[in-house]
């Protein structure tokens, strides 16, 4: 399967030739970047039909694991490799004439590629580098708007991502000093005689601080507010979309593969709890809708970490229910504040404006808070029933927050939804591009909730996959050591 | 095709055919015709049950279908849309300023939404359908905007904590069941140790008890209510609220059952579960009942009565007796009715005057005589008194609690209907008795649209009143279908050995009284002499017409003198201390997104970490 390998390395290498292009022609320059990305979804798409979602595994170079690099890919990795260069088609920067636009769009390119290989790596270190690509990627496309609050919020995210990184290689050395191996499926049959101890716990501690920045774990996403507040509102969508969701599947892959310990789901579940309560109630203060979304996503990461924190295929499919349920809804809030900026108050008749905009929000509210029977409900239940059949003191407590914190939710959203109603003299309307992604992901949305029956079947599929470690090792390492 | 399913086609229709016509300047019409067409179809549905289809999600069942208590609470419901929609379909559509389609499909969309709640056929459905009818509420009271749109925030606060209090109790329900269905509640609600049962009933109550607007979940319903536009308050205040008790009713004596309710002791006391909820059912009649005494506002006071009557409803339902649990849910169509009527004619006067203010108005009786009639017949039937339907329901009550030995109870009753009796008084007198204001002297009588529904729901208050037999029965089939004790009734009342009433001999006894008085008076020659409205007297003194005096502001100032200081406005406090303490929490997590130098943060989180790890 080493068409695998394309769809990481096309971003990759459009992305160094297209400075010179550039030069050559404009129109090279403009349109080679979603093109290549187009391949990429397609070639994807393509890869999941001839697999029918049965995982497949690719060793670069032909040399084979653990010694070899190699990419795997089930369902959930190739879903989520779909994901990005189709996020990134639908969130691609507006034009910019001359070097500025060659620039972003290489940045965009870099950030697909290496976020594609995030989602397929099947090896510790290649995911690392992968994630150190796209931090650097994201650095540039999060300035690019130019404004001095867009670099102050940067160079914010840049020394938490630094501290992040430099944690995660901790946390790498230390895994690596305890079994000798960075290869997911050989920790994963290491794992319990090397890591069921505090040292490999740290391990675990280190990672998680480290990939958490990207998905915005609790304490290491307080650069999340001001930049997405500053950056423009595609890369903003980008980011608390497709790119925090890349770095959950890094923790997934970790907790499901590696650290399937009681102590490292407490973990979880504690930084979850933390981040979505002071996410939420942040929110429930903000007085801008950027910031307001930032800090919902914050809150909504926060519940994916507790989902994430539930043993078995049950918890896991709460947390991938949770986590694309995110993945949809929050880029097009984000399409949504592109023109809503400002005080929250002076959003009043915004409503009336642009109709189509309003109505989406209250549809996207709704879902948020968990309305039956938009899929934002079933995506809550699930992780809800998951905490009450754990049901010690600690998931008792959990499941009260959530409850409690979604009080809270509605609280801000509609009070939000209100003003957008009442009226007012606000009449900037959306671009055409921002309303189609927002329409996009208000009809996938009622799509999802059509046919929820199927999309539930498809989820515990991918769950039970994901959650299958036997099958990974055996068709990575080929049939063991 | 099950009759169900075509009731709720019906009502899918209604919703659908506002939402396409809502603008059309007869779309009032075509709505009171598609919920009479509803009411019909109920009408010929088996009261004892139907099913309609199911669903499946999630490896979850969903099926829908309407026992005896579900088509008792369809018929108060579909009976109060029908009036609103009516009341709303003339003039007043032809002077509402806002947006039509929106309110009638908002409408419709309630009406809707209740019935899936109602046809809930397990505690999964029953959540849906209790999410549908608050959302479907909220987009009820925020339409009008403003003043509107503050007080249905607020209710969405209220709301979504019982629901989230609700949805907790399901999902434990769930693990310990191992299913969503009735049965299985029931058996494993059964088999509980006291423990999680009280958990699991505080979060039920919490739930039902928000919408029900029991205390102290209660402050939010009266501004929600009141600043609604007509139609929608009088169907809010009529019906909506009940759906709590419909709840209740399923969950704590239909799964739980009064039995396991006064099995279950509160620890250290003598008291149990049945003795909580009923004392908190008597606290909601007597406070709310005394704070609409202070309202200034006609509509504000007929909510906060609303409050009150909930509290009556609860009451009579948790004796669990055949008499009091007949008398709770007696009181729902009774109540119903009431209401609509008061609302109406409330309304009616708004719509006139361009307000409600109680310090403003008066002497009203000249100018608007048939909304008068129809706003005395609702009082008394509010306050519980004869010939009128609310006396019925609420002697059953009173009568329970005695027989059921509890006089405390029955002395928090009778108190809550002093209040009553006090502040509708202040209600009438304020509005029709007393002095026309000057500038109220060209006032017509409420159009023929809006005064044919509030008469006509004061003759039904009327007419339950003196032959409650004609909707005992279906009384009765609902207390069959949630395992109480069946109510023995007659066409004029109750046939019990302990406690029999019939109105029909109630009533004659009393209109020979009248008639007697009438002979009397026209026997000695009926001399009558009209005097001018204006010409009356005050403390003893007489003024001419050219003084106005019409007292009406600090009504019970002499009462006020004696209670007042009892108003604490505890709850307020506790919603302010509630809100104050999250804005404070709430600014220390935005204090931490907000630090300046977030490196110092990072350390000391990986120094904690690694100390947790450590440890």
């Amino acid at each position: 399967m080493n068409a695998l390998v394309l769809p990481v390395v096309l971003p990759l290498l459009t992305a160094f030739l297209l400075q010179p292009a550039g030069r050559l022609s404009a129109a090279l320059a403009r349109w080679a970047g979603p093109a290549v990305l187009l391949v990429c979804a397609g070639l994807l798409v393509q890869i999941a039909l001839l697999t029918g979602g049965e995982p497949v595994t690719a060793a670069i170079g032909g040399f084979a694991p653990p010694v070899g690099i190699v990419f795997y890919a089930d369902a959930l990795a190739l879903l989520m490799a779909i994901a990005v260069p189709v996020s990134a088609l639908l969130l691609w920067p507006r034009a910019e004439a001359g070097e500025a636009g060659v620039r972003q769009s290489a940045l965009m390119l870099l950030l697909v590629g290496s976020g594609t290989g995030m989602a397929l790596s099947g090896d510790l270190f290649n995911l690392y580098v992968f994630y150190e690509l796209l931090t650097v990627a994201s650095f540039g496309l999060a300035s690019a708007t130019g404004t001095g609050r867009a670099y102050v919020a940067t160079v914010r995210y840049v020394l938490v991502s630094g501290f992040g990184s430099l944690i995660a290689l901790a946390g790498i050395a230390l895994l690596y000093a305890q079994t000798g191996s960075l290869n997911l499926a050989q920790l994963a049959d290491l794992a319990p005689e090397r890591l069921a101890n505090p040292l490999g716990l740290a391990a675990f501690a280190c990672l998680l601080i480290g990939f958490g920045v990207k998905a915005e774990l609790f304490p290491v996403n307080n650069w999340v507010p001001d930049l997405y507040a500053c950056a423009g509102k595609p890369i903003s969508a980008l980011l608390a979309g497709v790119v925090s969701k890349l770095a959950v599947l890094v923790l997934l892959r970790l907790t499901v593969l590696v650290f399937d310990s009681p102590e490292a789901r407490e973990m979880l579940m504690v930084l979850g709890l933390a981040g979505l309560v002071t996410g939420e109630l942040a929110a429930w203060r903000a007085r801008d809708l950027p910031r307001l979304l930032a800090y919902s996503s914050i809150g909504q990461l926060g519940l994916l970490f507790v989902a994430l924190s539930l043993p078995g295929p049950a918890g896991l499919a709460a947390a991938l229910a949770v986590a694309l349920h995110h993945l949809l809804v929050k880029p097009a809030l984000f399409m949504l504040a592109e023109r809503w900026h400002g005080s929250l108050d002076k959003l009043a008749g915004a409503g009336r404006a642009s109709p189509l905009a309003a109505g989406l929000f209250t549809l996207f509210a709704l879902s948020l808070v968990g309305v039956p029977p938009l899929p934002g409900f079933w995506a809550k239940l699930l992780v809800l029933l998951e905490l009450a059949r754990g049901a010690g003191p600690f998931d008792l407590t959990a499941l009260a927050l959530v409850l409690a914190v979604t009080v809270v939710e509605a609280h801000y959203l509609f009070r939000l939804v209100g003003i957008l109603y009442s009226p007012g003299e606000f009449r900037d309307r959306h671009s055409p591009r921002a309303l189609a992604v927002a329409g996009l992901g208000g009809a996938v949305l009622v799509a999802a909730m059509l046919t929820l029956p199927a999309v539930s079947d498809a989820l515990a599929g991918l769950a039970s996959q994901a959650a299958d470690t036997a099958a990974y090792r055996t068709l990575t390492l080929g049939g063991g050591l | 095709m099950t009759p169900l399913d075509t009731l709720y086609l019906a009502s899918a229709a209604t919703l659908a055919a506002m939402l396409v016509l809502g603008d059309w300047r007869r779309a009032g019409v075509l709505a009171t015709l598609m919920y009479g067409v509803q009411l019909a179809l109920l009408f010929t549905m088996q009261r004892t049950g139907s099913t309609s289809f199911d669903l499946s999600a999630l490896g979850f069942e969903l099926s829908w279908r309407f026992d005896a208590l579900s088509w008792f609470f369809a018929v108060v419901t579909l009976g109060t849309a029908f009036f609103a929609s009516w009341y709303g379909a003339g003039e007043w559509l032809r002077a509402y300023t806002g947006r039509r389609r929106l309110f009638q499909s908002a409408l419709a969309a309630n009406v809707f939404a209740m019935l899936l709640l109602l046809g809930s056929g397990d505690l999964l459905t029953l959540f849906v359908g209790w999410e549908a009818t608050s959302w479907a509420g909220f987009l009820l009271m925020a339409l009008a905007g403003g003043l509107a749109r503050d007080a249905a925030l607020r209710y969405l606060v209220y709301a979504m904590a019982g629901a989230m209090a609700l949805l907790g109790a399901l999902v434990v329900l769930f693990q310990a069941g191992g299913s969503f269905s009735y049965e299985a509640a029931r058996a494993t609600l059964a088999a509980m140790a006291p423990g999680p049962l009280w958990a699991l009933i505080i979060l039920f109550g919490l739930g039902f008890g928000a919408k029900l607007a029991l205390l102290p979940l209660h402050l939010w319903q009266a501004a929600a209510y009141s600043e609604t536009p007509a139609p929608g308050s009088v169907f809010l205040g009529g019906v909506v609220g009940r759906m709590g008790l419909f709840a209740l009713a399923l969950v704590l004596v239909g799964l739980i059952g009064i039995p396991h309710l006064q099995a279950l002791a509160v620890p250290f006391t003598f008291l149990t579960a049945q003795d909580v909820v009923a004392w908190v059912a008597a606290l909601t009649v007597v406070l709310p009942t005394y704070t609409a005494l202070k309202q200034n506002d006609a509509r504000y006071l007929l909510a906060w009565h609303g409050i009150g009557q909930g509290g009556y409803m609860l009451l009579g339902l948790i004796v669990g007796s055949a008499l009091g649990s007949a008398g709770g849910l007696l009181h729902v169509i009774n109540y119903a009715a009431t209401q609509a009527t008061l609302l109406m004619v409330v309304f009616g006067v708004r719509h006139r005057v361009g307000h409600t203010d109680l310090n403003r108005l008066g002497g009203l009786v000249a100018r608007m005589p048939l909304s008068f009639l129809a706003l005395l017949l609702g009082i008394i039937s509010l306050a519980g008194l004869p010939p009128m339907s609310g006396f019925v329901s609420k002697w059953m009550v009173y009568s329970s609690l005695i027989q059921d030995g509890r006089p405390f109870l029955f002395l928090a009753a009778i108190v809550g209907t002093l209040g009553t009796i006090l502040s509708v008084y202040k209600l009438i007198h304020n509005l029709f008795l007393g002095q026309l204001r000057a500038e109220h002297e060209q006032l017509n009588e409420a159009p023929l649209s809006m005064l044919i529904p509030m008469l006509a729901t004061a003759t039904l208050a009327f007419v339950t009143g003196v032959a409650p037999g004609l909707v005992l029965g279906w009384v009765a089939d609902a207390q069959a279908a949630i395992g109480l004790p069946v109510i023995d009734y007659t066409l004029g009342g109750i046939a019990s050995p302990r406690a029999s009433l019939d109105m029909l001999w109630v009533v004659g006894v009393m209109f020979a009284g009248f008639g007697v008085g009438a002979l009397l008076f026209y026997g000695a020659g009926g001399k009558t002499h009209r005097v001018h409205q204006l010409d009356n007297y005050a403390g003893g003194h007489f003024l001419d017409a050219g003084m106005r005096y019409h007292y009406s502001d600090n009504f019970y100032a002499g009462l006020m003198h004696l209670i007042g200081g009892w108003y604490r406005g505890s709850f307020h406090w506790l919603e302010g201390a509630i809100g104050s303490g999250l804005s404070l929490v709430a600014q220390g997590a935005g204090g931490w997104y907000r630090a300046i130098n977030p490196a110092f943060y990072l350390l000391a989180a990986s120094v904690a970490l690694i100390a947790w790890v450590a440890l």
